[in-house]
């Protein structure tokens, strides 16, 4: 019904533009006695050809030959012709007319497809650029969907065959019916199909790729529309599927997805690990821990010096273990960056004090000394986080030299950082070494088989002091001469100390 | 065990924890009581009232915080807190509801003894007004408001004598910033911590050997300060 109103209001349209004409042509003859102007009735045959279609603009040209002959062929002012040849002039106009109002229309057709074809190939290449930008399936995801509702201009959504940590593989769950959720399940193992979700609504189901699941499934929303109106939509889809999926492969997007599920996936399980083993190996550890301090107090094992020396034995190793799993946490906490700060101004002895006191025992056996000014500046830092950082680097100084050598422990002022520094008489550091100390599960090899460790201290050092605004550095002549390890941590100028209380 | 015997509530559900804790506590002459579950606790601090309570955080049943609130709405027992690592906020916020010290799973029964002695010891100060605290060469006359240094008087300013008072009031366990702040300075000012740095920087100076390596005043990080008391007991150097 639409078409046909549409059609006669071409007509219509057409009628009056011819008859627009007829009055110009009339005006014409009437005032300038133009007498040759039967091609101006062409005029309203292009219009109509090129805006109305094919059916108005022949109306125009039956009826510009007839105003022609009306106005311009003998004898005038009606619509008799006298002359032979003024009919074979007006059969020919007739000719021109059809052809030119057919060239018209079909001109306009091309040219409107020509432009769509832009703005589809422009927004294919939008497309594209962003599916190249994207770092995540999820944006991918969004690419896709988006670009498919631009094209096909209702609502899609697209399910990803990737199960992303945010649950991505069921998208806005209440805007999809049940019925249809349901066939998007089937669909990963099928092409696709249209659904009906209950109310009326047709939904088109559809892998976006014929080959693969691996890019999911989209639903679009057709609303309530006929059977065959439906089959022309799944066209235009599958066109713009067909394209986009080449897309897709072009980019190599399939792996990309494959690769962010595999890593969002090893990720959790690794994270899930770490944190379950840590908590079940520490409570297990604070009994072993505590039994063996209680063995170690105890009068009737203090009488025997072999079970005493057993009973430390358990109690230290029992301690070791529990930095190690702290070291454990503190990376995962580091890797899902889950380190906040909680600054204050701190007194920068008390941090080297405390860790120091935290280490009492493992530095027994060497020779400690310490060499801290008296009137330091303060630093505001997190001094739990430095506290940790720096007991990592007395640890490695420990583990690293020879038991009865020195270790040097300094706290010194340097232009405007506090430098707490710890010096070693072991191992020392190549220039290789030194240069990938730090790395997350660095080891240096030359003693990797005779020491135990995973690489992970250093590496949670830096990221603890980085989170305070202060570096880590490392010295050494070279190997077997010895290191430095050093905290700076930036302090404010002496304006920006903090300033005294109200005394009294 | 006698009747004499101090009564100690263990409050913990991991029955290997409350085997050690008994056994160290044991031999340091303690009688102990054990509790599985926050429920049980309070039943037995209320049919038995103990002489020191080490409390775990993580019970079954309810919190380890919500425990110690409800003891303390009746209570002042002294009371260790065994808490988890890396969290000072908690620690601050049990102190501040009215445990007296924590230790850090896992730790060493020396600790825990060395804290719960401290705090047994401020109970014992309080109820008999013994007026004089002493912290290796230096003795802290409360009474008096005299402190002296191998018997050589000190010379303090009313803040920093406040600030040592209130130290030795607890003497052994830690107080945290936010009490020092509010009984010193006052509520407005209960954050302010670069107050308390400055102040226990130029105490240190007056009765530390040392100031650069205390032995007496020790810094909590991230918590507050405490005041070093020698264990009188033979364990002590033992850790």
């Amino acid at each position: 019904m639409d078409a046909v109103r549409r059609e006669l209001r071409g007509v219509f349209i057409a009628l009056v533009l011819v008859a627009a004409t007829a009055l110009v042509s009339f005006l014409l003859i009437r005032y300038l006695d133009v007498r040759r102007g039967s091609v101006i009735f062409l005029l309203p045959v292009l219009l109509a050809g090129w805006h109305l279609g094919l059916i108005p603009a022949l109306v125009a040209a039956v009826a510009g030959v007839l105003w022609s002959g009306y106005f311009f062929f003998s004898p005038y002012y009606t619509y008799y012709l006298s002359r032979p040849n003024e009919i074979l002039n007006l059969v020919l106009f007739m000719i021109v007319a059809v052809v030119v109002s057919h060239l018209a229309n079909s001109m306009k057709r091309h040219t409107e497809l020509a432009r769509k074809r832009e703005n589809e190939v422009s927004d294919l290449y939008t497309f594209s650029r962003r599916l190249a930008a994207a770092h995540s399936a999820d944006e991918i995801y969004t690419a896709i969907e988006e670009h498919l509702a631009s094209l096909v201009r209702r609502k899609v959504v697209l399910f990803g065959a990737a199960t992303g940590r945010d649950g991505r593989s069921t998208p806005d769950e209440k805007a999809v019916p049940e019925r249809v959720r349901a066939e998007v399940a089937r669909a990963h193992s099928t092409l696709g199909t249209t659904v009906d979700d209950g109310t009326g609504n047709i939904w088109l189901v559809r892998r976006v790729s014929q080959k693969t699941a691996d890019f999911g499934v989209i639903a679009i929303d057709l609303g309530s529309v006929p059977a065959d109106a439906v089959a022309d939509v799944r066209q235009r889809v599958d066109d713009v599927l067909s394209d986009a999926t080449a897309t897709l492969e072009r980019l190599d997007v399939a792996r990309a997805l494959n690769d962010a599920k595999m890593r969002s996936e090893t990720e959790l399980l690794r994270e899930a690990l770490i944190g379950s083993v840590s908590h079940e190996l520490r409570t297990p550890l604070a009994s072993i821990l505590g039994s063996a301090t209680v063995l170690t107090q105890s009068p009737t094992i203090a009488k025997d010096e072999r079970l005493m020396s057993l009973a430390s034995v358990v109690r230290d190793e029992a301690e070791r273990l529990n930095s190690d799993i702290q070291n454990l946490l503190d990376a995962t906490r580091i890797s899902r960056q889950q380190i906040k700060p909680r600054q204050e101004w701190i007194e920068p002895q008390d941090i080297v004090n405390s860790a120091l006191g935290r280490r009492r025992r493992r530095l027994a056996g060497h020779n400690v000394s310490l060499d801290m000014d008296s009137n330091l500046p303060f630093v505001y830092v997190d001094p739990v986080l430095v506290e940790q950082a720096f007991v990592q680097i007395v640890d490695n100084a420990a583990k690293y030299s020879p038991a009865g050598s020195a270790i040097t422990v300094a706290a010194k002022r340097n232009g405007h950082d506090v430098v707490l520094s710890v010096n070693d008489k072991g191992i020392g550091l190549t220039g290789e070494e030194q240069a990938q100390l730090g790395e997350r599960f660095f080891r240096g090899a030359r003693y990797a088989a005779v020491t135990s460790g995973s690489g992970l201290g250093l590496w949670i050092a830096k990221a603890f002091v980085g989170a305070n605004g202060g570096k880590i550095e490392a010295m050494s002549s070279g190997a077997d001469q010895g290191s430095t390890v050093s905290i700076h941590l930036p302090f404010a100028t002496p304006d920006s100390q903090p300033g005294m209380g109200p005394d009294d | 065990m006698t009747e004499a015997d101090p009564v100690v509530l263990v409050v913990d559900d991991e029955a290997q924890i409350r085997r050690f804790l008994r056994a160290g506590l044991e031999l340091d002459g303690f009688a102990v009581q054990d509790a599985e579950t926050g429920a049980d606790a309070l039943r037995w601090a209320t049919l038995k009232p103990p002489d020191l309570v080490i409390l775990d955080l993580g019970l079954p049943d309810m919190d380890g915080g919500e425990v110690l609130e409800r003891l303390r709405a009746w209570s002042s027992v002294p009371l260790i807190v065994l808490s988890v690592r890396s969290n000072e906020a908690e620690k601050v916020r049990l102190l501040e509801s009215g445990a007296d010290d924590y230790v850090v799973k896992p730790f060493g029964m020396a600790e825990l003894l060395a804290r719960a002695h401290a705090a047994m010891r401020r109970q014992a100060r309080v109820s008999t007004g013994e007026p004089v605290v002493k912290v290796g060469p230096i003795a802290i006359d409360l009474a008096a408001r005299i402190v002296t240094n191998d018997g050589v008087r000190i010379t303090l300013t009313p803040k920093e004598y406040r600030l040592l008072q209130i130290l030795a009031q607890h003497a052994g366990n830690v107080v945290t910033h936010q009490y020092l702040l509010k009984e010193i300075w006052g509520g407005p000012h209960v954050h302010d911590t670069h107050y308390l740095r400055i102040f226990v920087r130029k105490l240190r100076q007056k009765i530390e050997a040392d100031p650069t390596q205390p032995r007496i005043l020790l810094t909590e990080l991230g918590v507050g300060y405490r005041l070093v008391v020698p264990e009188p007991s033979n364990n002590a150097s033992v850790n």
